[in-house]
């Protein structure tokens, strides 16, 4: 076994590489010269730093260094894969993984699609967004410094049992050669600042989470009030104590932002992704063009919103991202894809592959999601033709079944509303749904339309992402 | 797929870490490292998309000094010095454990069937071929059927732990796994049911999960009505549908600092009733062939059988090193002690508490399916749900929903119900009226280790909302 050397030499925009671009580029000539019709390989290196604190005292401190490698060799119309921490090993799997993709081939029958890949530009650069703060230089001792800030906003009560912050950052250095003569090199930074507060009161036990974060280095948490991150999160928990169990049953739903967005995910956005469309487990199969929304329901993805936590500049195909609109007034519009089924749907490639890191292979995925603003001016605005519904903020995440076209999530705070007035606070509170059904039931989206607090998204592999848009209304949403 | 001499050269590198922090005059430290090996094929909308394949590892340290710690992880042990420099700074502005020590050497009993050669010799050609045996099984047990996702793994891992206090252990284990999301679409109704088997040994050619999941993807066509319900319903959770929401509460709610932190619902009730009186809930990683077995827990401690709960009365909870001397010396708790709790997600990260195997059992007769579905009269079936990730580990509240669940009248299932939401609290779910199946399946988790549930029927506390 031979590890990779660590990544302690790259710098963004340096010039420096791990693949030795003459020899990969040989073995990916000879690669196709004996069968392929396409073949890349992707390394990643990866150096982050995870901190957390508890109550205020360094709980544990992880810096870390990770590289990864993936080729990926198209044969005879089906994929071979080989992922190695082993970046010395590359060349020498080149053939293997030829072959792997050769038997997957053997067995498909005349009737099966070959797979094939979707034109592209051929781009030789490096691009590197460069942070105002590379979190690289930050001292662990400036990572405490507002960690303890938070913590010190979200411990002031008696009923506050602990408070747990986390911290992550990373540096992401990625580079991409293909058989098509692609090489690219990208990088850029992601942080993330995070706290739970647990309250109790006697045997009543609550909890409540923050988060901040997005693509960039230290600067970016500098610009987070933590302070009030911490004091909104020990409010909400010490709310949380005295909340009653949420109703049942069908009713007008108002969503924060966070929801709102976490909603756009689950129900639009997971269904949108043309690679479960092709496997048949979409509900939105063969519904491009259709109206499957309200007027006033416009989507997009982008991964050029720079400061969003699935921000991107290059895609894990390589190719340079773009904004996506997947509905457009009610209507759906564009499917996310890669190059794969970008051809299997004679679509326009628009570089929606991710893949979790340099181990594993891309995968449509979702970047920065979000709904546009509508006309309503603000939550006042919404609640006031409501006669008993209820209003649901801050996610603790979501699910979906894209086949079915159910999905579900989960609140971290709620209110009821009665008479146009927002009242009883509440807990626990989830809304379900089918996403043809409630996507037309949208009446309602206030004007500002921006990301929310970052997310993670799993589907095999996980991803950061953002979501967000609006403050939101349905006109009859199931809560449990 | 194992390349010859992987354990050795694992525990080698280990070993020259170690010897640069003696050179470094560290007093205490622990050096881990992990590899693995696998293959891989994905199955995608009824045939097989990609065959993969490939190996990772790496290396951390932890190093001790006056009750501070510090890890760092790394890949390549060239550049060892760097991880222990920066573990030794983090150790230095960490907050100091009285009485926390690396735990020393103890004889450890191996635990059996961790590792199958026959796992070693499996190649993709055989993957390739089971993956078509299970693609033409789904397709013979209902020609409507299609495995739309999933697809098969085997993998083998080396391990190696050494530390300053004579601690040196290493071994290898395998895995085999199959995973498959059956649908059946016909007249615009689409169903679907995802089913798993997992084992260290090598499983079937075609594992009986996939006529499972062919089974529930029938089972859950053709929807009835089914009125709201004001009351709360008992619900027979299958070992697939309850496995999820128990892993995210229990294993949580059990860890010893969360308890003596007031951070769990069973705060402040050690020695007292917390489930029903039947019940039990065991953590051991000396099983045999089990999914989270070994010999030593992830900080070198020998594993061990734990009563966590007993005849329904709390009476232990998990302990890593750290977590016990740390909460002895902010004075939560006057004596803890490793329970062999120590769990990490890779080399990647220091040790935690956490659960390996964790089982839930009666004293009382186990009930086949046919039995529990009688005794509940009038309820439902869940085999699934969507969101138990979202439930509260805090609290145990969760509200999900299921699109696999089916109702049950005057003892007998009567047909699907298209969807409903499904909530309550788990701790109050399993204070009374709780029957266990017969059939302990084990289930992976959301938290750590491995869930080993049988079917479960919840009587009480539990409300369903049918859409």
């Amino acid at each position: 076994m031979v590890l990779a050397k660590s990544p302690d030499s790259i710098v963004s925009g340096n010039g420096n590489r791990y693949l030795d671009v003459d020899k990969i580029n040989k073995s990916l000539d000879l690669v196709t010269s004996n069968g392929a019709t396409y073949a890349e390989v992707r390394l990643v290196a990866l150096t982050d730093y995870s901190v957390a604190m508890r109550d205020g005292k360094l709980e544990r401190a992880i810096p870390g260094q990770e590289i990864g490698a993936t080729i990926r060799v198209l044969a005879d119309g089906a994929w071979g894969v080989h992922s190695t921490t082993d970046i010395s090993s590359l060349q020498e799997q080149m053939s293997p993984t030829l072959k792997l993709a050769q038997s997957v081939a053997a067995r498909r029958s005349a009737k099966d699609r070959p797979i094939k890949l979707a034109e592209v530009p051929i781009i030789e650069d490096s691009i590197h967004w460069v942070p105002k703060k590379d979190v690289r230089n930050t001292e662990l001792s400036q990572r405490l410094e507002h960690m303890k800030l938070m913590t010190s906003s979200a411990s002031e009560h008696e009923n506050i049992v602990s408070v747990t912050c986390g911290w992550h950052d990373e540096n992401i250095h990625t580079e991409f050669l293909s058989s098509e003569g692609m090489n690219r090199t990208w990088s850029f930074q992601r942080s993330l600042i995070n706290g739970m507060v647990t309250a109790r009161d006697g045997g009543n036990v609550v909890s409540y989470r923050t988060r901040f974060g997005g693509e960039g280095g230290l600067e970016l948490i500098e610009s987070c009030d933590v302070d009030a991150l911490g004091e909104n999160a020990r409010i909400s928990a010490l709310r949380l104590l005295k909340a009653q169990r949420a109703p049942s049953g069908k009713m007008p739903l108002i969503a924060d932002r966070d929801l709102t967005g976490v909603y756009i995910h689950e129900a639009l956005g997971h269904p949108c992704e043309a690679d479960l469309v092709a496997a048949g487990d979409s509900c939105l199969d063969g519904k491009l063009g259709h109206k499957i929304g309200s007027d006033l329901v416009t989507v997009i993805d982008d991964p050029t919103i720079r400061t969003g936590y699935g921000a991107h500049p290059i895609d894990d195909e390589g190719l340079d991202t773009v904004e996506k609109c997947l509905i457009k007034n009610g209507v759906l519009t564009e499917y996310l894809n890669h190059r794969e089924t970008a051809e299997h749907f004679g679509i326009k490639p628009n570089a929606g592959a991710r893949a979790q890191d340099g181990l594993h292979h891309p995968l449509v995925r979702m970047s920065n999601t979000l709904i546009h603003g509508g006309t309503h001016n603000d939550l006042d605005d919404l609640v006031d033709d409501v006669e008993y519904g209820v209003y649901a903020c801050g996610s603790r995440g979501g699910q979906v079944d894209t086949g079915r076209g159910s999905f579900q999530f989960a609140a971290q705070e709620a209110w009821l509303i009665e008479n146009g007035e927002i009242t009883t606070p509440l807990k626990d509170v989830s809304v379900s749904g089918l996403t043809l059904q409630i996507l037309k039931d949208v009446d309602g989206l206030t004007k500002e339309s921006r990301l929310a607090a970052p997310g993670f998204c799993g589907k095999g592999q996980t991803v950061p992402v953002g979501d967000g848009g609006p403050i939101m209304r349905i006109s009859e949403a199931l809560v449990g | 797929m194992l390349p010859d001499g992987a354990l050795d050269r694992l525990q080698e590198g280990c070993r020259t870490i170690g010897s640069r922090c003696n050179q470094l005059g560290i007093s205490q430290w622990e050096v881990v490292a992990s590899q693995s090996y696998g293959h891989q094929i994905d199955i995608e909308g009824g045939k097989i998309s990609l065959a993969g394949g490939g190996g990772e590892g790496g290396y951390g340290v932890r190093v001790l000094e006056d009750g501070k710690f510090g890890f760092a992880y790394l890949v390549d042990v060239k550049s060892a010095d760097e991880a222990i420099s920066s573990a030794i700074s983090i150790a230095r502005m960490s907050p100091s454990i009285d009485g926390f020590v690396l735990p020393s050497e103890q004889s450890a009993k191996k635990v059996a069937g961790l590792f199958d050669k026959s796992i070693i010799d499996l190649d993709s050609e055989y993957l390739l071929n089971q993956a078509d045996a299970i693609i033409s099984e789904v397709s013979s047990l209902d020609t409507r059927a299609v495995v739309t996702g999933g697809g098969i793994g085997v993998s083998a891992n080396a391990a190696s732990i050494l530390t300053s206090e004579g601690i040196e252990s290493g071994g290898l284990t395998t895995s085999h796994g199959v995973g498959v999301q059956v649908s059946i679409e016909e007249n615009g109704q689409l169903t679907s049911s995802w089913q798993s088997k997992s084992a260290k040994s090598k499983l079937p050619n075609v594992p009986q999960c996939i006529e499972r999941a062919v089974e529930w993807a029938q089972l859950t066509r053709d929807p009835i009505k089914v009125d709201p319900l004001e009351d709360d319903s008992p619900i027979l959770m299958t070992s697939e549908g309850f496995s999820p929401l128990f892993s995210v509460v229990v294993p949580t709610a059990i860890k010893g600092e969360k308890l003596v932190r007031n951070e769990s619902f069973w705060s402040g009730k050690m020695s007292e009733n917390v489930l029903s009186s039947d019940l039990s809930i065991i953590d051991d990683a000396t099983v045999e062939s089990g999914k989270s077995s070994g010999s030593r827990d992830d900080e070198g401690v020998p594993s061990r059988r734990n009563v966590l709960i007993k005849d329904g009365k709390l009476t232990s909870s998990l302990w890593s090193t750290r977590d016990s001397a740390q909460q002895i010396s902010e004075g939560r708790i006057e004596s803890a002690h490793t329970t062999g709790s120590a769990i990490r997600s890779g080399h990647q990260s220091p040790p935690v508490s956490g659960c390996s195997n964790l089982f839930l059992t009666s004293s009382k007769k186990s009930h086949s399916f046919e039995s529990m579905i009688e005794v509940m009269g009038d309820g439902f079936v869940i085999n699934s749900v969507m969101g138990a990730h979202t439930a509260n580990p805090t609290s145990g509240d969760f509200s999900v929903t299921s699109s696999s669940i089916l109702r049950v009248e005057n003892g007998e299932i009567i047909g699907a119900v298209k969807q409903a939401g499904v909530s309550g609290n788990m701790a109050n779910a399993l204070q009374g009226g709780v029957f266990l199946g017969d059939d302990v399946r084990p289930q992976g988790s959301y938290s750590s280790g491995t869930m080993y549930v049988p079917n479960v029927l919840l009587t009480k506390g539990i409300r369903v909302n049918p859409v």
